[in-house]
């Protein structure tokens, strides 16, 4: 492919309306930003109380919303926990979906299966809870492993659908090419189609570490009041019955949204990384 | 080198020495759990403690129990629009942040941000939007408070917060779109609506498929910003499926009957989403 | 029909029938050290510190017991999923309400009548708690604590500097917000967050307790009376004070109520207690009061509502009650209920000499006097979605079919009880 052809003008227009629709992402953004700055004391009930700068941009709702969380320990259960579903998500989930994918449409038990697990994309979770607190506890499961365990299996449907969806794209003839010279299928997928797959790799940490990382049932329900805190958990704290500090809830919010940005914009050089690879064909 | 026969009988191996497991630990974390809720469907349980068989008349009632019949209307109508306008808008933002553009990566960067927020807390500033900001510029009274529009809110706010994932799943579609293909359909004279429409259309109708079935079971199973906006108010409008199950269920006791509503509901949404992946498939094979 | 409790293994087992069955051992039992552990999970978790304090001051006073109090985020569901692992606490500390009834009703909580610190509980506060099951129990089965109140909060400030009384009937607190909203134009007589549907409970069932029999819901299960015979009044009532309320009070949740009260948008707030440590967090200089709400049709027989608020129950597993009433004896010590209720804000359900919050200085006579009536909807289903009723009923106005419908609903939500208060009341 001739690179010096493609150096196409940059699309102005596209720009600029991409800019404008910023707005409504920055507006919410700004409301919430303000408000974790704000002390309970400075809300009012109008459009200037939510909408005013805080009278001053102390970082004291951030340092206490440190302390409530027992921020570094809960960041770093919840840190532990996303780093094992994604990368468990991203060997378990392709693996099983280049299975199921490659033999789906010759193979009634391979489609089948396809059909079992996406149809458990459906099941809602309330009616799973209680039986698997039981399971879990039964199965000495009822900690950080048995969550972790679980989200495999939670995002497993989906993550399934957009691995065989992207594996269509992946021409079958690459992995002929391989098998004719003797590689087995085994080392085939790991060296020819998995990285292949990086952009939809990316997606699915993306989409799987972001539901993970703010999940606050599974945790709640499965190592609840062990004393063992992810962070959703923790800013539970910021609500009881009759009151709610969100300003403190707000800041502590921010706080954890952080880590996700970085890691969202690593995971994104990955995605458009994609744009490339997928012309190599 | 091997026999292709040998080498077909390892192929099928390799598959199933990869299937089995993977079966068995879905099945174990997800199906056996669902039977064991299955069974409770049938019985008064609380999810704890002792309880009573009752047959099926949970199944019974819950034909006559018309807040049941609500949620089931508010939550398809919700799923239905929202599906839509996060599907058109998603593809509209793909499209304009994979072209040629400036600031690429910082763009991207932002209109992601409405996925690493959790639901819960776009909820509550959404709330703030709607009932403090919106009335001042219009002069009405919050839709939150209205049962008759409350369900636009909810709408509004899913959309807005759906749109991240559904955008980064076309972005990742079109980035599989060999660039090869449009230089040929530029040599064809292929230009603007015509390109999107017989080029790259047709080579992402796999993403669409996969984020229309997506974000409808997202949106099927709406709760978050229910919770955080409106609990299912005003007079019990926004109440969605998913609310009712697990207010119900777990904070009201009727573990059993939401039991049997989930059942019912898991029946009905996957039947959906397969009518669904149907119905697209075939158009995917048309075009 | 089978109506023989089974037990939940027996269902399980056939699901979970891979996974061996381990089983847990009820109660915590004997510790490391010889000593023997007592395990409080309590759903206060604003009250931590006190308790955290309590823990360390018992545990340096006894060389036989440990004593372990909890308090987690979301503490009820934390206990709910114990109780599905069969991993149950010795004691729970929870509300006389809606969870309490059907832990009693699951069976999961022992009788406590022999347990000695309930010779200094208040009469009106087992009776309280005996109206909170949904059968008539025999044996009592939580030791009260601390209990709130609710009624109309009031800016004792606001109504100094303008010179407003106390009403005692409902006409005189309608001719205060008539008053209120000629002198005060740029002051609402109260406001309202009924967008969280439950603060429509508070009004409502203040207003209610004071017309009704208090007995009206066991009268309805037993099929003697019906709803829409008591109910109409008091919903005319809950219609009448939106007229006072800011306008569009659908649109505002709690924490707005709670925000406009605090910054004095309002003069009062039918409300409880329970929601002075959300004001105060606004305007800590705040001078709040609270009255009794005043519908009863004679000013003397106007009452309180009052709950338990925090109550020991003791698990139905649990193998050493010695060893917690040991402890409940000693977190009812007159000074460490001192200690309790004047951080929280709380009323003590135990007989004594205590300093109340000045809060309260309006209805002190009424705890005394015990002219207390536990709030109704302790008593109401909570699937049943009562609170989105009254709500409804306040945005289509329609009095008429909210009786209907709460009559209907009341039977359908209520088959278990109604059978079960019917059959108790045929062995009588």
């Amino acid at each position: 492919m001739a690179k010096d052809k493609v150096k196409e003008r940059v699309n102005w227009p596209i720009t600029i309306l991409l800019i404008i629709g910023l707005i409504t992402i920055i507006f919410p953004l700004y409301m919430a930003v303000v408000i974790a700055f704000k002390d309970p004391s400075e809300m009012t009930n109008d459009i200037a109380g939510i909408l005013s700068l805080p009278s001053s941009w102390s970082l004291d709702n951030f340092i206490e919303a440190i302390q409530v969380t027992d921020f570094f320990n809960s960041f770093l259960n919840s840190l532990i926990i996303t780093v094992v579903a994604v990368v468990a998500s991203i060997l378990i989930h392709s693996l099983a979906a280049y299975a199921i994918g490659r033999n789906m449409d010759h193979s009634k038990v391979y489609k089948a299966s396809y059909y079992f697990i996406i149809a458990g994309m459906y099941v809602p979770f309330a009616i799973l809870m209680m039986p698997l607190v039981k399971q879990t506890a039964v199965m000495h499961l009822d900690n950080m492993v048995g969550v972790m365990i679980l989200y495999i299996v939670f995002y497993m449907p989906m993550n399934m659908m957009l691995y065989t969806g992207y594996l269509r794209n992946i021409p079958i003839a690459l992995e002929e090419a391989a098998r004719m010279d003797g590689a087995s299928t085994w080392s085939t997928y790991w060296k020819v189609i998995f990285p292949l797959m990086k952009p939809m790799h990316a997606t699915v940490a993306v989409i799987t570490g972001l539901a993970v990382w703010n999940d606050v049932m599974t945790p709640l329900v499965i190592m609840g009041g062990q004393g063992v805190n992810t962070l959703p958990l923790a800013q539970m704290n910021f609500q009881t019955a009759f009151s709610t500090n969100y300003n403190l809830a707000f800041a502590s919010y921010l706080l954890a949204m952080l880590p996700m940005i970085i890691f969202y914009i690593v995971a994104q050089k990955q995605i458009i990384g994609g744009v490339t690879n997928g012309a190599v064909k | 080198m091997a026999s292709t026969a040998a080498i077909g009988s390892n192929r099928r191996k390799t598959f199933m020495a990869i299937l089995i497991p993977v079966l068995v630990l879905f099945c174990a974390f997800n199906t056996i759990p669902l039977i064991t809720g299955f069974l409770y469907s049938f019985t008064d349980s609380k999810g704890y403690g002792a309880f009573n068989i009752v047959g099926i008349q949970n199944y019974i009632d819950m034909f006559s129990d018309t807040r049941i019949l609500n949620s089931y209307l508010f939550t398809f109508k919700v799923a239905i629009v929202a599906t839509l306008g996060t599907n058109v808008i998603s593809l509209m933002l793909a499209i304009g942040l994979t072209s040629k553009i400036k600031f690429k990566s910082a763009l991207r960067g932002v209109y992601f941000v409405p996925r690493i927020l959790g639901g819960l807390v776009v909820g509550y500033v959404f709330s703030y939007f709607f009932t403090y900001i919106v009335p001042a510029i219009t002069g009405t009274e919050s839709i939150l408070a209205n049962p008759d529009w409350a369900w636009v809110a909810i709408v509004i706010v899913v959309v807005w917060q759906a749109c991240a994932q559904t955008t980064i799943i076309y972005i990742t579609g079109l980035s599989s779109v060999p660039e090869d293909v449009y230089e040929a359909g530029s040599l064809d004279g292929a230009t603007g609506w015509d390109k999107f429409r017989y080029i790259t259309f047709p080579l992402i109708m796999p993403s669409v498929t996969t984020n229309m079935v997506l974000v409808m079971k997202d949106m099927l199973m709406v709760f978050d910003q229910i919770v955080s906006m409106t609990s299912g108010g005003p007079a019990q409008s926004t109440e969605s499926i998913s609310y009712l199950i697990y207010n119900n269920g777990l904070s009201g006791g009727q573990f059993g009957y939401q039991c049997a509503n989930a059942v019912i509901f898991f029946i009905l949404i996957a039947v959906v989403s397969i009518l669904q992946t149907k119905f697209l498939n075939s158009k995917e094979e048309q075009l | 029909m089978l109506n023989k409790p089974i037990s939940r293994r027996a269902l399980l087992g056939g699901a979970a029938a891979g996974a061996a069955g381990l089983l847990f051992s009820g109660c915590t039992t004997e510790r490391a050290d010889g000593k023997i552990e007592v395990e409080i999970v309590s759903y206060k978790q604003e009250a931590v510190s006190i308790f955290e304090h309590l823990m360390e001051e018992f545990n340096a006073a006894h060389d036989d017991i440990y004593l372990n109090i909890q308090s987690p985020a979301d503490a009820v569901t934390v206990m709910k999923t114990r109780f599905v692992r069969e991993n149950y606490p010795d004691v729970i500390g929870i509300g006389g309400d809606g969870d309490y009834a059907s832990f009693t009703d699951s069976q999961i909580l022992a009788d406590v009548s022999d347990c000695p610190t309930l010779d200094d509980v208040q009469d009106a506060y087992i009776d309280i708690l005996d109206s909170v099951t949904y059968v008539p129990m025999e044996g009592i089965y939580g030791v009260p604590y601390v209990a709130n109140a609710a009624g109309m909060l009031y800016n004792k400030d606001m109504f100094e500097e303008h010179g407003w009384m106390i009403p005692e009937t409902w006409d005189e607190l309608i001719a205060l917000f008539k008053q209120i909203q000629s002198e005060t134009p740029d002051i609402y007589p109260i406001y309202l967050g009924y967008l969280d549907t439950w603060t429509i409970l508070s009004p409502w069932n203040s207003i209610t307790a004071n017309m009704v029999p208090s007995n009206l819901n066991y009268k309805v299960n037993l099929g003697e009376a019906k709803f829409a015979d008591y109910y109409r009044e008091p919903a005319e009532r809950m219609l009448e004070l939106l007229d006072y309320a800011e306008p569009g009070p659908f649109a505002y949740a709690y924490n707005d109520a709670c925000t406009a009260f605090a910054r004095g948008q309002s003069a009062m707030y039918p409300c409880g207690s329970f929601a002075v440590p959300q004001i105060l967090s606004v305007n800590p200089d705040m001078n709040i009061g609270m009255f009794a709400m005043p519908s009863a049709e004679r000013a003397e027989d106007r009452v309180v509502v009052s709950g338990v608020d925090l109550q020991w129950c003791v698990a139905e597993t649990c193998e050493h009650k010695d060893a917690v009433y040991e402890v409940i004896k000693f977190l009812s010590q007159a000074e460490n209920i001192q200690t309790y209720i004047d951080d929280q804000r709380a009323i003590p359900c135990l007989k004594g000499d205590f300093e109340l919050d000045p809060l309260f200085d309006d209805i002190q006579s009424f705890l005394d006097e015990g002219r207390v009536l536990d709030y109704l909807d302790h008593s109401y289903p909570s699937s049943m979605g009562c609170d989105a009723q009254v709500q409804t009923m306040l945005l289509n106005k329609d009095i008429d079919a909210f009786l209907e419908k709460w009559d209907t609903d009341w039977q359908r939500y209520n088959r278990n009880v109604i059978r079960k208060v019917q059959d108790s009341k045929g062995q009588q």
